[in-house]
């Protein structure tokens, strides 16, 4: 079985397909229900990190660090929602926030921008115009997001599994398309991708315990084995004093060590 | 039945893509192997035609921006007329960026950069996997460049396709089956409105190729035997350059009325020179 995300574009017709293909495989469809998790986990209103994980951060955010201390809490929400399997996750950012994971199948909708307007103006009853002005904000938003936060934009194909174009095909052909790769061998969740998944769990919860504090640090797993890469500056007795109770609090770490002014590895979170 | 076509950044992966979807679904491979018989046919020399779908025209390359217009032209027309007989399976010649309106031909973008790169391709050459990125991405920069030059259109834009896929994850033989299968939908099957728009499209290909051999600005438009030819003429030569047209265009088979449409070449008028 599978994790499957779809990434969309506003009006894309991606949570029908997500819903189609959740249906037919049997699988939970998550999307704003991260939010609410993160919300209550990290205790942070749902709001910000709504505004966190959608706009692009602003000029001052890029200095206090929070949307990467919010969207740190978001990945670890969802990573800890998709560790049993079987979800079709349609919220944003999806294929970057669980990216790494081979059993992870990355799927991408894109629509015209005609039949997006389309849409929009029939489900908010708004002139094409404003539909259209809209429409292309929320792109705008999402392209500056991915490259702030990503250094990505979120159109390059090479992010995803499957590219689908919507308009040509309907949106069963779309489901089939998804449940058709998702169910292939190549996306079996096997025990080592299972294993995958709980390390970055793990990895997750290390890094949204800290980056408040220590925004610029970086943390891998593997096996229960956790790697945080900090800078020289910041290996103070605060953040070492920080990581003893970590390791002391979560039981599947089974080692936690620091490396200082090393390259941080691509798969660290 | 529908034609497939196929484009990936990767040519191995292409062919063997193509030639698989081929052989299952017992359908014509359309690929480089016609392009020595195009350019017997129009008097090209040998590998131009090779060249002209690599290379974009500059003044330091030996080909001209005329004679490269003229070489992607005669490709443009030889494939429209394959692609009327149906059942094909066509690579390698970039159809997926002139046939952006016809219905029934399925465009399928293979990805498969970093397998092949990580892989094979970087222990071959001997190199880092570093060098191999960069040389990547040149040569992705570098297909970028010649399809926004030749058709205005991004060939790496994954909104250009139905259906893109990447094997990085998924197998090419899942692959393979995906395509065969999504092949069968009904939005693929021909219908009169899209082999109409596919036999305008080769008509319009036909004339530019006959006008493009005789002079330069030239876009064509067909639709039902009737062709608009817009082009740019200085005053002087606009009646001439009109009576050449009509002339050229209306000697091809298929072609019922010729319509030409001048815009005031400045530049031409100063220099005063021909076509």
């Amino acid at each position: 079985m599978a994790v499957i995300t779809i990434s969309r574009g506003a009006f894309s017709l991606g949570k029908i397909v997500a819903e189609k293909v959740a249906e037919r495989l049997h699988y939970d469809v998550i999307s704003r229900e991260i939010l609410l998790d993160a919300s209550t986990r990290f205790n942070v209103p749902e709001i910000k990190l709504e505004k966190a994980i959608h706009d692009a951060p602003g000029i001052l955010e890029r200095y206090r660090h929070s949307k990467q201390s919010y969207v740190a809490y978001i990945r670890s929400a969802l990573v800890e929602r998709i560790i049993n399997d079987n979800v079709v996750y349609n919220g944003l950012a999806g294929h970057l926030l669980i990216k790494g994971l081979p059993h992870v199948l990355k799927v991408r909708i894109t629509a015209n921008i005609e039949s997006r307007v389309a849409i929009e103006m029939e489900r908010n009853q708004i002139p094409a115009q404003e539909a259209r002005i809209l429409i292309q904000e929320d792109d705008k938003q999402r392209l500056k997001w991915t490259h702030a936060l990503y250094d990505h934009d979120p159109r390059d194909a090479s992010l995803y599994d499957l590219c689908i174009f919507i308009d040509k095909l309907s949106v069963d052909n779309a489901v089939d398309f998804i449940c058709r790769a998702a169910e292939s061998e190549a996306f079996r969740a096997t025990d080592k991708n299972k294993q995958k998944i709980k390390d970055l769990a793990t990895a997750c919860r290390v890094k949204a315990t800290l980056v408040d504090e220590f925004p610029n640090i970086a943390v891998t797993c593997e096996y229960g084995n956790v790697l945080v890469y900090i800078s020289k500056d910041q290996a103070t007795g605060k953040l070492i004093k920080k990581l003893n109770t970590i390791r002391d609090n979560m039981n599947d770490i089974y080692h936690l060590e620091t490396h200082t002014g090393v390259p941080v590895p691509t798969d660290a979170v | 039945m529908p034609i497939i076509i196929i484009s990936s950044d990767v040519r191995d992966i292409e062919e063997k893509i193509a030639k698989e979807v081929a052989l299952m679904m017992d359908y014509q491979l359309l690929d480089r192997r016609v392009l020595p018989d195009i350019e017997m046919r129009h008097q090209i020399d040998p590998g131009k035609l090779s060249e002209s779908m690599e290379t974009t025209p500059s003044v330091f390359k030996k080909m001209t921006s005329r004679q490269w217009r003229y070489y992607l032209a005669c490709i443009e027309a030889n494939v429209f007329e394959a692609l009327l007989k149906d059942k094909i399976v066509c690579w390698g010649l970039s159809a997926h960026l002139f046939t952006t309106n016809v219905s029934h031909a399925m465009k399928v973008r293979i990805l498969s950069i970093n397998n092949w790169n990580s892989g094979k391709n970087s222990e071959q050459k001997g190199g880092t996997s570093q060098g191999a990125d960069k040389l990547i991405a040149e040569k992705v920069q570098q297909r970028k460049k010649w399809s926004m030059t030749a058709y205005n259109h991004d060939e790496t834009d994954p909104s250009g396709y139905d259906l893109v896929i990447n094997l990085d994850q998924i197998d090419p033989v899942e692959a393979v089956k995906t395509i065969t299968n999504a092949v069968e939908y009904l939005k693929f099957q021909p219908m009169t409105y899209s082999i109409k728009c596919l036999s305008d499209l080769a008509l319009a290909a036909k004339v530019n190729v006959r006008l493009l051999k005789h002079m330069v600005d030239i876009k064509v438009q067909a639709r039902d035997g009737s062709v608009v030819v817009l082009t740019k003429a200085s005053n002087r030569q606009k009646r001439k350059k009109i009576a050449a047209i009509k002339d050229l265009a209306g000697s091809i088979e298929g072609v019922r009325y010729v319509e030409v449409h001048v815009k005031k070449n400045i530049l031409g008028e100063t220099a005063g020179n021909s076509f």
